[in-house]
């Protein structure tokens, strides 16, 4: 029982490595002819190992708030297939990771490199990242652009004008 | 005890070796909400003269214009494929929750006015939370405005009438949704008074998306206790006050969803022609073998006006 009790006390000192957030925020925002189109996403989860600069997503896709209902049912039903795919994912790592002194309040400009999964496509994606530590927490944020085109999100003709295939992406992450 | 140590340490290594591997995405898929919710099983809120499940969203106002034509069998290219001799129902809706949905309309047929209300009962789902079907409710009143000048006194209580119907949908695939839809019709007044002002149906209904855009709709609403008329030859001598009555048929359609962003097009033929609930259930004239089918459209439109 004693032995138990050190494995699970090793186990979550292992863990304890690791920080986490359930309430990461992604904004995706398509700029069209027509119409301008943004919804929010508060319930992000993600986990960074701390250690080494590796990291993780959980997108749920049905937790995109859109100004209108039914913009959003369509966004679930007709485009993202969020009954089949539920959850969109990134995993991958900070790059010069090593360089962030978690001691030191700081900003730094970095690179953060992994695969992404959307729509059950997953593609190699590397963007700019600017990571914040604030009283030994940190913090991620990027803002970068992707195709609805590369992850099989078929936009018909008819609606080019109401949803642009190129799609800007807003990254917030404070892990607690 | 050695054996409890080397069972800890084997312990230790998997968890660390699990910790090691460092699949953070696995970790993060153990936490995620494991309950999928159904949504979209139908288009829009009414598959032909049926419910659906469906409710508009929150805060959303949704305009419905209905219109059934005239038959093929009557005069068809003469009254411009039935087109000169249109029902017409319309209807306001608005859901103040997610869960509720409370609208008014006005039907051409015997000049009636309704207000109704739609509840969402029990949501499909898997996952931690298995429900198999979605099940909503639908319950509205009717009055009957019509000008009679057949001497008969008609108070309020004697121009209304009554529909229940009990909408257990399921979303089988992306593609494939069906319903089963028990339904009650009550009318205050009835034609002889041996009929039953209480009738009962059992909707059946279907869809299938060819597109994300497009889908196929049927739907067929067999009354279980229908009232019976005998089939009497036509008396020259009859009074008007006691025609020979026709016996009523079921509802059978079959439609055409067309969603265009806002607008949800339905386009379908169906042998009910007065457009509202009692009338389309319950005192249905067309006979699809006699040719009373009818051209008809429902379109809807919705407009968020609260978040």
């Amino acid at each position: 029982m004693k032995y138990l009790a050190i494995a699970l006390f090793l186990g979550l000192g292992l863990q304890a490595q690791k920080v986490s957030t359930r309430a990461g925020y992604i904004k995706f925002f398509s700029d069209a002819a027509v119409e301008d189109i943004e919804a929010e996403n508060k319930q992000v989860s993600s986990i960074l190992n701390l250690e080494n600069g590796q990291f993780a997503f959980l997108v749920p896709i049905k937790a995109f708030q859109f100004e209108k209902a039914l913009m959003q049912e369509h966004f679930n039903e007709n485009y993202l297939e969020s009954g089949q795919y539920p959850n969109a994912s990134f995993k991958g790592s900070i790059e010069d990771y090593a360089k962030i002194d978690l001691s030191k309040d700081g900003v730094h400009n970095l690179v953060f490199a992994g695969k992404m999964t959307l729509h059950g496509v997953e593609k190699s994606i590397k963007e700019k990242v600017l990571v914040e530590v604030k009283g030994g927490k940190l913090g991620l944020s990027s803002s970068f652009k992707l195709l609805a085109s590369d992850y099989e999100v078929k936009i018909p003709s008819s609606k080019q004008d109401n949803i642009s295939n190129e799609l800007a992406i807003t990254v917030k992450m404070q892990y607690d | 005890m050695t054996k409890n140590l080397f069972q800890t340490l084997a312990l230790v290594f998997s968890l660390s070796s699990l910790y090691a591997q460092d699949d953070l995405l696995a970790e993060l898929e153990q936490d995620a909400p494991k309950t999928q919710y159904a949504f979209a099983t139908w288009k829009g809120t009414k598959v032909v003269n049926l419910q659906t499940n469906e409710l508009p969203g929150k805060g959303v106002l949704q305009y419905t214009i209905l219109h059934r034509f005239g038959a093929f069998n009557d005069d068809f290219f003469y009254n411009f494929l039935g087109l000169d001799n249109a029902q017409v129902r319309l209807t306001l809706d608005y859901s103040p929750t997610s869960w509720l949905n409370l609208g008014v309309g006005h039907t051409g047929f015997l000049k009636t006015y309704d207000f109704f209300a739609k509840y969402r009962l029990v949501r499909q789902s898997s996952g931690a939370k298995n429900m198999p079907v979605s099940i909503t409710g639908f319950s509205s009143a009717y009055y009957s405005a019509q000008r009679y000048n057949d001497g008969l006194e008609r108070g309020v209580g004697r121009r209304m009438s009554y529909v229940n119907e009990l909408v257990i949908a399921r979303k089988f695939n992306q593609s494939f949704s069906a319903q089963l839809v028990p339904t009650l019709i009550h009318s205050n007044l009835v034609q002889r008074g041996v009929d039953n002002n209480t009738l009962f149906a059992l909707g059946i209904a279907a869809r299938y998306k060819i597109t994300h855009m497009v889908a196929l709709t049927a739907e067929y609403v067999p009354v279980l206790n229908p009232n019976q008329y005998p089939e009497v030859p036509v008396d020259p001598l009859a009074l008007p006050a006691n025609p020979n009555f026709v016996n009523f048929n079921n509802a059978l359609s079959f439609g055409l969803d067309i969603e265009t962003g806002g607008h949800v097009f339905q386009l379908f033929v169906t042998n009910a022609r007065g457009v509202a609930e009692p009338y389309a259930f319950g005192r249905n004239q067309g006979s699809w073998l006699d040719g009373d089918i009818h051209f008809g459209f429902n379109i809807s439109r919705v407009f968020t006006v609260a978040r």
